[in-house]
């Protein structure tokens, strides 16, 4: 299914259960280092932050690549990476303006968030909700929720 | 292939600044699986019997477990042990947060402290890179100062430290340790030890990963897990109002401890209701690591002589600095333990001391010749915030504060009847009159002293129906009833020793995630095991006979296995509870019995210990001829 992901701000109690979900799935390990989603916790400044992919359709980590390993799949809505054109130079991971591209520290690959193939598990270990997953053409809820807080 | 258990033991020689890496073998972590558990079996095998806590020959362990670190549910959890400056006993404490996590992805189980440093220092962990280093700089400084100093020092936001503040390097009985500004190790002193052995901190930061046995099944666990959790009976409680939630139902069962145990309903207590502080302090809800309960929140008073923000204040709290000084004022509870998170002070003991001193004020034992002037009369916000800062210090009548209620009883004369303190240790905010398992027998045996958590016997209070299956009568889950609480006592210490040896929290195992079977079920996973629920059960009960060895070979008898006077004559004046003692003896006897242990020393026999793999511990005893017959 085409969507993206979506955060309350409000909701994310810092928990960090989407970083080790998100590894335990992509790696086999219980590794918050190798995980594509991560929170920044600044509890006093109260604010709880998780980082990850926008999947951005003109994503600067693809217009950077000196390689053409990484482009927007219209028909996934998804930023994907050719890991065979890939150099490991890490310039998308300076170009993201989400700091959502990272590296890998044990495989020395870039890594980012890829929806888990359409069924992001992040979103189904979150029991509150903060994660959620967004089809694309559903959006009208959350934007209305949005405007509600403006 | 060896699964979730960590590879390592650090062992750290203060005095000779020596640092030693070994490996954890896997055979001790099958007969004591971790956190609580290995530090207990470290503690018995080498610490020397007898000697003052506060002495360099004292240990001091800390310990993550084979839980940690991992998608397990509420897997942030640490115990610190010692032998405890407060209790002179077993010593032990356990705190949440992100701290254990860090140290289980540098890849350590246990760090083992001996003997001194010559001046400050404070333990760096960098992955395989470990080092003492000075901490001059940061002595004198509080919790918060020092972590922020040594998250700049050390240049990497991710890093963890657990630290104590000015009352630890103060040797405060009841000093606590302090990890991430406001998750407290909190109760028995162990900041004391810390304090004793010139360690100001222990600064972490790991980037290694946990491997587990069996991925999908830790998967499908935590999916379960999510579940039971959500649709337990204190699910919406905890996840709302946070333990916050608790001073309503404590206070509507007439078992909420009030001015010093004199009172255990207070009308007042409704100002400091759950439902109050959401409304008025409450600003975001947060969570330790890898936890679906999110019990604790961020507050804030945003303006005042109280203001100030923090995170994570308890149940416990709102009685220590709140009903149980008399004291219904919301934003200096807030205050005081924001100031007790800062200081390193154990909030359940402070407030109990400040409350004691207020008994023996009324009273007229002390006068404002012993207090320095200062009033402690029912109430007095400005006295209790002032008396944590002088117990910090350990300045004027602070330093008699700073020995606990029983020491403080020992030189107040006449105060020994309301003293409200087993083995030494303060007891917590539930008034054990009002809840004959959980905390008439709960709180008498448990091996760290007053406390609650040893045995967190929820089943013998609530759900009747669970209660029934488990020990064969709904009367278990009777508060008022001595019917059948040496069993509910029992089967939720062995619970509770498993939960803090693997390092999940109690609150998620507390009723959702109780049974052996469920425990079993995530070991398991973890480690491909493949143990069942007697086994988990054997293991729990290893551990608590563990910690009673320890606790006799350091001359505990049946005589403290007790209640404070007050609990066993005084009825509860009023409220819900009225008329309420606790009926110690029948219960005792029937949890000595279950137990295996001797009804008239409390000493354990041969048979129990041999068959729990425990022979060497029954020859010891033996040897100083405190076995049972």
């Amino acid at each position: 299914m085409k969507g993206y992901l979506h955060v309350d701000l409000d909701k994310c109690t810092g928990c960090r259960t989407c970083e080790i979900v998100c590894s335990l799935v992509h790696t086999g390990e219980n590794n918050p280092m190798r995980a594509r989603i991560y929170v920044i916790r600044n509890k006093f400044g109260v604010e709880m932050r998780p980082v990850y992919c926008r999947q951005c359709a003109r994503p600067p980590c693809a217009e950077n690549c000196p390689t053409d390993a990484i482009h927007y799949d219209e028909e996934r809505a998804m930023v994907l990476i050719d890991y065979d054109k890939c150099i490991g130079c890490k310039i998308c991971v300076q170009s993201c303006p989400f700091g959502a591209m990272k590296v890998d520290p044990v495989t020395g690959q870039v890594i980012k968030c890829d929806l888990c193939g359409g069924d992001p598990q992040c979103v189904k270990y979150c029991i509150d909700h903060a994660i959620t997953f967004i089809p694309i053409g559903k959006q009208e809820k959350v934007i209305r929720s949005a405007v509600s807080k403006l | 292939m060896r699964y979730a258990i960590p590879e390592y033991i650090l062992r750290v020689d203060l005095s000779k600044q020596k640092i030693v890496k070994e490996p954890l073998p896997e055979k001790l972590a099958r007969n004591f699986l971790g956190g609580r558990g290995i530090n207990a079996k470290i503690l018995y095998d080498e610490l020397k019997p007898g000697i003052d806590p506060l002495s360099p020959e004292n240990i001091l362990v800390f310990g993550v477990g084979p839980a940690t670190g991992t998608l397990a549910p509420a897997s942030g959890r640490y115990n610190v042990s010692a032998k405890s400056p407060l209790t002179n006993f077993f010593g032990d404490a356990n705190s949440g947060g992100h701290w254990a996590p860090e140290l289980r992805y540098a890849g350590y189980g246990h760090i083992v402290f001996y003997g001194r440093a010559n001046k400050p220092v404070y333990l760096w962990i960098d992955d395989d890179k470990v080092e003492l280093r000075d901490a001059s700089h940061l002595w004198g400084k509080d919790t918060w100062e020092t972590e922020d100093m040594l998250i700049e020092e050390l240049g990497d936001p991710e890093v963890k430290v657990a630290c104590i503040g000015p009352a630890g390097e103060n040797l405060v009985r009841f000093a606590c340790v302090i990890n991430e500004k406001s998750r407290a190790a909190g109760r028995t002193g162990m900041g004391a030890v810390m304090g004793s052995k010139n360690l100001k901190a222990i600064a972490v930061r790991g980037t290694k990963g946990v491997e587990v046995a069996d991925v999908e099944a830790l998967l499908n666990f935590r999916e379960e897990a999510n579940k039971l959790i959500a649709n337990d009976l204190f699910y919406e409680l905890y996840s709302r109002y946070g333990t916050a939630g608790l001073t309503t139902i404590y206070n509507e069962f007439g078992a909420c401890t009030a001015f010093n145990s004199k009172e255990a309903y207070w009308e007042n207590a409704e100002k400091l209701y759950g439902e109050v502080f959401e409304e008025k302090l409450t600003v975001h809800i947060t969570a330790c690591f890898s936890c679906p309960l999110h019990c604790s929140r961020v507050y804030k008073v945003k303006s005042g002589p109280y203001a100030c923000i923090g995170e994570s204040c308890e149940f416990e709290n709102i009685v220590a600095y709140g009903t149980r000084c008399g004291n219904d004022n919301l934003e200096s509870v807030a205050y005081a333990s924001t100031l007790a998170d800062k200081l390193g002070i154990d909030t359940i003991s402070s407030g109990a001391v400040i409350a004691f001193a207020m008994e023996c004020w009324e009273k007229g034992l002390i006068t404002e010749k012993d207090t320095g002037g200062l009033d402690y009369s029912w109430g007095n916000t400005d006295v209790i915030i002032e008396s944590l800062k002088l117990i910090a210090q350990r300045k004027g009548f602070g330093n008699l504060l700073a020995e606990g209620v029983k020491r403080m009883s020992e030189r107040i004369k006449g105060s020994e009847k309301f003293a409200i303190h087993i083995k030494g240790m303060e007891t917590p905010a539930v008034d054990p009159r009002a809840v004959q398992g959980y905390g008439g027998l709960g709180y008498a045996v448990a091996s760290r002293g007053g406390d609650h958590l040893r045995a967190l016997a929820a089943l013998g209070y609530s759900l009747p129906k669970r209660a029934k299956e488990l020990f064969g009568t709904d009367k278990a889950a009777d508060r008022f009833s001595t019917i059948a609480k040496g069993a509910v006592v029992k089967f939720h210490e062995e619970m509770r020793a498993v939960t803090d040896a693997i390092e999940i929290c109690k609150y998620i195992t507390r009723t959702a995630l109780l049974l052996p079977e469920t425990i079993a079920k995530l070991i398991n996973a973890l480690t491909g095991w493949e143990i069942d629920k007697q086994e988990v059960l054997r293991i729990g009960e290893r551990i608590v006979n563990l910690e009673r060895a320890f606790n006799i070979r350091e001359g505990l008898t049946r005589k403290d296995d007790t209640q404070p006077e007050r609990m066993l004559k005084e009825p509860i004046p009023r409220g819900p509870s009225k008329g309420c003692v606790v009926q110690l003896e029948p219960m005792l006897k029937e949890y000595y019995t279950l137990r295996g242990w001797d009804l008239e020393t409390g000493y354990p026999k041969k048979e129990k210990l041999v068959e729990l793999g425990l022979d060497y511990v029954a020859n010891d005893l033996e040897k100083l001829g405190k076995l049972a017959k």
